[in-house]
């Protein structure tokens, strides 16, 4: 069989549009799920035991089932009781709800890595409470925090893929309808595969590159 | 004066043909598994099983029975092929978008599961005669007005559609303005006009209306039909015996009765079309 990529290239426009909605997603659900993660690391770290408790409930819930399973219940559980949200609004909050669980466990223990020496010895120098965090806790954090929050990223991105199956027309979706109507899906999915990539590997080195400067993070660029 | 060549540094003399070589690898893998021709007649007698694929999501075509295995009406069928070739029959489950896939990478050696017959499919596969009818129609709910497919051609119109199958690119071409909503089954499909997300489904709709049973949803079908479909089996393009071969054992189906008395007993009434008869 003689592999024909022509018909699946001429159609770049809807496949880098595809391409950029899947990044959409992946930042969008990234930066929100940030926040829900800095807010229940903040929790965990610091707050009282019963909303650890209910913090804790939600991280295990959602670490411990798929994030297809939760989008689905999103996207046809909740119209059953009369919310029906749209297709990318699912998929967004469904990525978030799940990245917010783990982006919160690496954000946890980034706080659980500043050493309390560290916190003793900046106060001992005179350091008030919101220098502290800016000159110490934070750039301690993000050293340690950074590489695997990039590896959440790309994870992230790679995940957006299963948004097809619930009608948002991103990378995937485009690939499996161009594969459908022109009957070339092994030419059509190597195509994402090299989209996929291309976009990881764009991501990865931007994300080196502002890991090494802002954050000290010893990371290697490529 | 013959200058001789430099030679490389030792690291680049071990790892250039390592690389080029996992390259080469990637490159048979990738290449090699679809370079493999289809399995003809006499190797399917001779293997004594034809690999059949079908859809299990495709009821009463293809379903999952109490017993968790494929059956349908695209597995009687099936299995009296695999009968009169006088092999076993071993069935492989598919889906809308690769079912083709699986035939062209030689997964299976016949495909069903409503495979209608079009100009753009055989280009690439062949079909053998039709072993039933399909009638293309739009399944909507009472409260919905429409009364022809043509108007559903509107901004306001939101159809959902199965990723693959022919009815999107119909909409596609004749029905540009209306919005569509694309998933990846028909209880998902029905699913979403059931539950608000979607007006209407254009499909054959002897197939899907099993689905809407799930639902106090007040259904309606349109009456007008879009199209009449001719659904055949699907085989590996150039395998000319096979389908020869099957287009031998499908009239005799279809003379001694087996085929409509199979359907009716399927789908609980006459097929709407007559698969031997001409095109309306």
């Amino acid at each position: 069989m003689t592999l024909q990529f022509g018909p699946i290239l001429e159609q770049w426009p809807y496949l880098l549009g595809g391409a950029w909605l899947s990044l959409q997603i992946a930042v969008l659900a990234f930066a929100c799920g940030m926040l829900i993660g800095l807010l229940c690391a903040s929790i965990l770290q610091y707050g009282p035991s019963s909303m650890r408790r209910i913090v804790g409930a939600y991280v295990t819930f959602a670490t411990n089932t798929p994030q297809l399973v939760q989008i689905f219940f999103l996207f046809y559980g909740l119209p059953e009781v009369g919310v029906t949200l749209s297709p990318f609004t699912a998929v967004l909050m469904g990525a978030t709800f799940n990245a917010g669980a783990y982006l919160c466990e690496i954000q946890r223990s980034g706080f659980a890595s500043v050493k309390h020496a560290e916190l003793e010895s900046a106060a001992v120098l005179g350091f008030s409470r919101m220098q502290i965090i800016r000159h110490v806790t934070f750039p301690h954090v993000m050293k340690v925090m950074f590489p695997p929050l990039s590896n959440q990223f790309i994870v992230m991105t790679l995940g957006t893929s299963m948004a097809s199956i619930f009608g948002v027309e991103e990378l995937t979706g485009r690939i499996d309808n161009l594969g459908a109507e022109t009957y070339l899906s092994v030419e059509a999915f190597l195509v994402a595969a090299v989209l996929y990539i291309a976009i990881t590997l764009l991501a990865t080195w931007l994300l080196t590159l502002y890991g090494r400067s802002v954050c000290r993070a010893r990371m290697d660029i490529l | 004066m013959r200058v001789g060549r430099s030679v490389p540094p030792l690291k680049q003399l071990k790892v250039r043909p390592i690389i080029a070589g996992r390259l080469l690898l990637i490159a048979c893998a990738l290449l090699g598994s679809c370079d493999v021709s289809a399995r003809t007649l006499d190797d399917i007698i001779a293997s004594k099983t034809l690999v059949f694929g079908i859809n299990p999501n495709l009821p009463p075509l293809g379903l999952y029975d109490e017993k968790n295995t494929i059956d349908g009406f695209d597995v009687a069928i099936a299995r009296k092929l695999a009968a009169a070739l006088g092999v076993s029959l071993e069935i492989v489950p598919v889906t809308p978008s690769d079912r083709i896939p699986f035939l062209m990478a030689d997964k299976v050696d016949v495909v069903s599961g409503g495979m209608t017959r079009n100009p753009d499919r055989l280009k690439v596969i062949d079909f053998t005669d039709p072993v039933n009818t399909e009638v293309l129609g739009v399944l909507t709910t009472e409260d919905k007005p429409y009364k022809d497919w043509h108007q559903l051609n509107d901004r306001t119109v939101r159809l959902v559609q199965v990723r693959g199958t022919t009815p999107v690119r119909l909409i596609r071409d004749k029905l540009p303005n209306a919005q569509l909503l694309l998933l990846d089954n028909y209880p998902d499909a029905v699913r979403s006009i059931a539950q608000g997300r979607a007006d209407a489904l254009i499909d054959v709709l002897d197939f899907v209306l099993k689905f809407t049973q799930n639902y106090p949803t007040k259904w309606r079908v349109v009456a007008a039909p879009i199209e009449v479909g001719y659904d055949c089996l699907g085989i590996k393009k150039g395998n000319t015996a096979l389908t020869q071969r099957m287009n031998k054992e499908i009239r005799i189906l279809h003379s001694s009765g087996f085929v409509s008395e199979s359907w009716r007993s399927w789908f609980g009434h006459p097929m709407l079309y007559d698969p031997t008869a001409p095109s309306p």
